[in-house]
């Protein structure tokens, strides 16, 4: 299988976000590009690729996933849904705590996202440029020609699956968002901020 | 507490067998024991030790197997009704009943959702909290409208007895003088968040008969020098309480009534026993103790005392109360009256409204309150115009918004990683809680063919709502959504739910007190009508469900029926 590698040209704008970052914070930073800049220079190169099949996912499925997971929450400051392998624990979690019916209907979301890309671009949806990815599941997300509201509805099943791995991982609850596991007692009014990030801590609550 | 008090067989008649130890269980045999009193307490299920029993505690999401939620197959095999209630997750599973040993029926055309939790310290591990006094317009309700029979007790008996318990226990909440829900003893009340302190004052001008309270509950806010001494600790505010508090800063049997009883020396329990039947004398017309079937190796055995007091939960204790027959009581043990089993009562929770809250998006909240705003009962005074009888309390939730409620929004990629980082906007909801009214006809039986694996006939439900309950679900809506308007809310949804009684998880009545040996099954002071030695104190013993949690008024009873019970054994009439 092949990895869409990462053109140079975006090797050296990643070094250059990535020490603005640092120098700036990665907030501020990202906030003096537009979204989509920032997003192309972290194209996402796979780190949590699967070998072996998993639960209910094919290997092929499982690589597809992992691209989805880095279009809807990429790597930022914070490491992205793919790099905590939101799509090794979506299969897990399918298999063991949703019905034969949402795993279907993943499954064919899958199907249809690899389908409609191969009909748009003639190559498979990991193959595809990171613009097109984005545009594509875009889209998908808004339902916009040639997607249909179903599988709008069904898209939005996903970003849900892929938004609970996430932010229930460790980076996701406790770095992307604030971890507060022994509060101490509760305040009912404490300063905030938009540039701060709301509580991962929910308790059972999840 | 050392291992020594756990005991499996025992020939010793002790001065009472308590059967429960949930948070009735509990006080009952703090009572004895601290009154000098030997106490045998029978458990169903495993023990629990408090702090290390807590498996499932102060762990994050990402190190649980499935991030808080349970397998799939494990929900099939064992928890398919347990999982219905809202504590139910990874970290709790354990502390709830597997559904598959503890079969029950319905009659055809009902339903009923029977939460279990059968291992030391029952519910009280579980339970939400909550804590309320009943008022006098409580006790009086049955007679003013003359639905159900008259409390034999009003607030002057069992006052006194809410202020002990409630020292004991720590309840977090404020005075506020209210001619519908007394004030208790109180510990500091858990702060409200600016919007909702705002939400309160828009309230007060457009209800001011409606007035909006922190809720009161059972936490240590402020932890006296008897609680330190208790090992407790002030409430850290993780809000998961459900998995057990190392901290104790809730009460449970275990953090509060256990460690009181044992420090007597006076407390053996025996765990693994489920109580089959009352051992009753015809002859001296006592109950002498309980046969008792081993939880794992179904073997029988008996246990034996001077009274006993069945804290097995309203529909465990008549569940053995009816399973217990002799020639002088064919259809269950004291039931000379007729009435046990019948006037089954839970609360409705059927009806809510939320909306948001503008504004005030620079201020945020930080821990997890375990507790929320509570709207007492304000239809408390009988009313003909009204469409129904009785009424309902108001729960309030709050929150900012965050990813679990924003994923749906459109978006991909930084941007939306980014808003969804961010506290969204405030939302605040009303959820009723109604009374429930005692009718004869929603009752349990013991299933005639049916039976468990400890050769216990198996419970058959036949309980449903009323009109009055389906009529009062509807103002309730209405009436959450008119005060959310008042309040300034935007994008207001109400909603009303049909669903069975149960989830409440307030099973109340089925062995109701009263005067009268005809109509009810216990007298004023919980204890049977028929048989001296024989006190039921659990929410079987209710005659009216009123619209308040029902736990701290468990407790009172319980207290105050061990009270009268001892000066009655004093006094030889026991």
């Amino acid at each position: 299988m092949t990895i869409h590698s990462t053109p140079p040209e975006h090797e050296s704008r990643r070094k250059f976000i990535k020490g603005l970052s640092i120098i700036l914070g990665g907030t501020v930073a990202s906030g003096l590009l537009t979204g989509n800049a920032y997003a192309v220079a972290m194209t996402y190169s796979p780190t949590q690729s699967h070998s072996t099949a998993g639960k209910i996912f094919t290997v092929e499925q499982l690589k597809l996933l992992e691209y989805v997971c880095a279009i809807v929450i990429p790597k930022t400051a914070t490491l992205g849904a793919a790099e905590v392998d939101t799509h090794g624990f979506i299969d897990s979690q399918l298999y063991h705590c949703h019905s034969k019916q949402t795993q279907n209907k993943i499954m064919a979301l899958l199907t249809d996202i690899d389908e409609m890309a191969l009909s748009a671009h003639s190559a498979a949806f990991i193959k595809l440029s990171y613009d097109q990815q984005f545009s594509l599941l875009t889209k998908l997300d808004i339902g916009d020609k040639p997607f249909s509201q179903a599988q709008r509805t069904d898209f939005k099943s996903l970003k849900q699956l892929i938004c609970f791995g996430y932010y229930t991982s460790e980076v996701g609850a406790s770095q992307e968002l604030r971890f507060d596991a022994i509060p101490g007692g509760f305040k009912g009014s404490i300063p905030y901020s938009k540039d701060q990030a709301s509580w991962g801590s929910n308790a059972l609550f999840y | 507490m050392t291992e020594s008090i756990y005991i499996n067989h025992s020939k010793e008649v002790y001065d009472a067998i308590v059967i429960g130890s949930g948070i009735s269980g509990g006080w009952a045999a703090k009572e004895f024991c601290e009154r000098g009193y030997k106490t045998l307490m029978i458990e169903r299920g495993k023990v629990v030790e408090h702090r290390k029993d807590y498996i499932g505690e102060n762990k994050a999401p990402w190190q649980q197997k499935h991030r808080t939620k349970v397998d799939n197959l494990l929900i099939e095999q064992r928890y398919k009704i347990q999982q219905q209630c809202y504590a139910f997750n990874d970290a709790t599973k354990h502390f709830f009943g597997n559904d598959r040993d503890l079969p029950y029926a319905t009659k055809e055309g009902t339903n009923f959702s029977w939460i279990r939790a059968n291992q030391l310290g029952g519910k009280s591990i579980l339970w939400h909290r909550q804590s309320y006094r009943l008022g006098e317009f409580d006790f009086t309700a049955n007679k003013l409208d003359g639905y159900g029979n008259d409390w034999p007790i009003r607030t002057k008996d069992i006052d006194s007895w809410y202020s002990h318990v409630e020292k004991h226990a720590g309840i977090s909440g404020a005075k506020e003088n209210l001619p519908n829900l007394p004030d208790s003893e109180f510990l500091p009340a858990f702060e409200m968040t600016s919007p909702e302190k705002h939400i309160q004052k828009k309230l007060a001008q457009a209800y001011p008969d409606r007035p909006m309270v922190m809720g009161r509950a059972a936490h240590l806010t402020e932890p006296s020098a008897l609680h330190v001494s208790q090992g407790r600790v002030q409430c850290q505010a993780r809000n998961e309480c459900q998995a057990g508090c190392s901290f104790g800063a809730y009460f449970s049997t275990q953090s509060s009534t256990l460690p009181a009883a044992a420090a007597t020396n006076n407390l053996h329990i025996a765990p693994n026993s489920v109580v089959h039947s009352l051992i009753y004398d015809e002859k001296t017309n006592r109950v002498k103790g309980v046969k008792v079937i081993d939880n794992d190796d179904l073997t029988e055995r008996e246990y034996f005392a001077n009274v006993v007091f069945v804290c097995a939960s309203t529909i465990g204790s008549t569940q053995i109360l009816m399973n217990t027959t002799s020639k002088k009581f064919p259809n269950g043990i004291g039931n000379s009256s007729g009435v046990l089993g019948h006037y089954l009562m839970d609360h409705n929770y059927n009806a809510g409204a939320s909306g948001y809250v503008e504004g005030f998006e620079d201020e945020y909240y930080s821990g997890r309150r375990p507790t929320s705003p509570y709207i007492p009962n304000f239809y408390y005074k009988p009313d003909s115009k009204r469409k129904f009888l009785r009424g309902y309390a108001l729960s309030g939730y709050i929150q900012r918004e965050n990813w679990q409620s924003n994923y749906s929004q459109d978006g991909l990629g930084v941007d939306y990683k980014n808003k969804l980082r961010q506290a969204g906007k405030w939302k605040f909801g009303l959820g009723a809680q109604g009374e429930m009214l005692p009718r004869f006809e929603n009752q349990m039986r013991l299933h005639p063919t049916l039976k468990d694996k400890w050769g216990i006939p198996q419970i058959e439900f036949d309980c449903r709502f009323s009109q009055n309950e389906t009529d009062m679900m509807d103002d309730a809506a209405e009436q959450a959504e008119l005060m959310l308007k008042a309040a300034g809310l935007t994008g207001i949804n109400k909603y009303v739910t049909r669903g069975a009684p149960g989830l409440a998880i307030h099973e109340l009545g089925t062995a109701r007190m009263g005067r009268d040996p005809k109509t009810s099954f216990l007298n004023g002071f919980n204890q049977s009508h028929d048989i001296p030695n024989l006190f039921v104190t659990d929410g079987s013993s209710f005659c009216s469900s009123a619209v308040q949690n029902p736990s701290l008024t468990f407790m009172a009873l319980t207290a105050r029926a061990v009270d009268y019970c001892t000066n009655e054994m004093k006094a030889k009439r026991i």
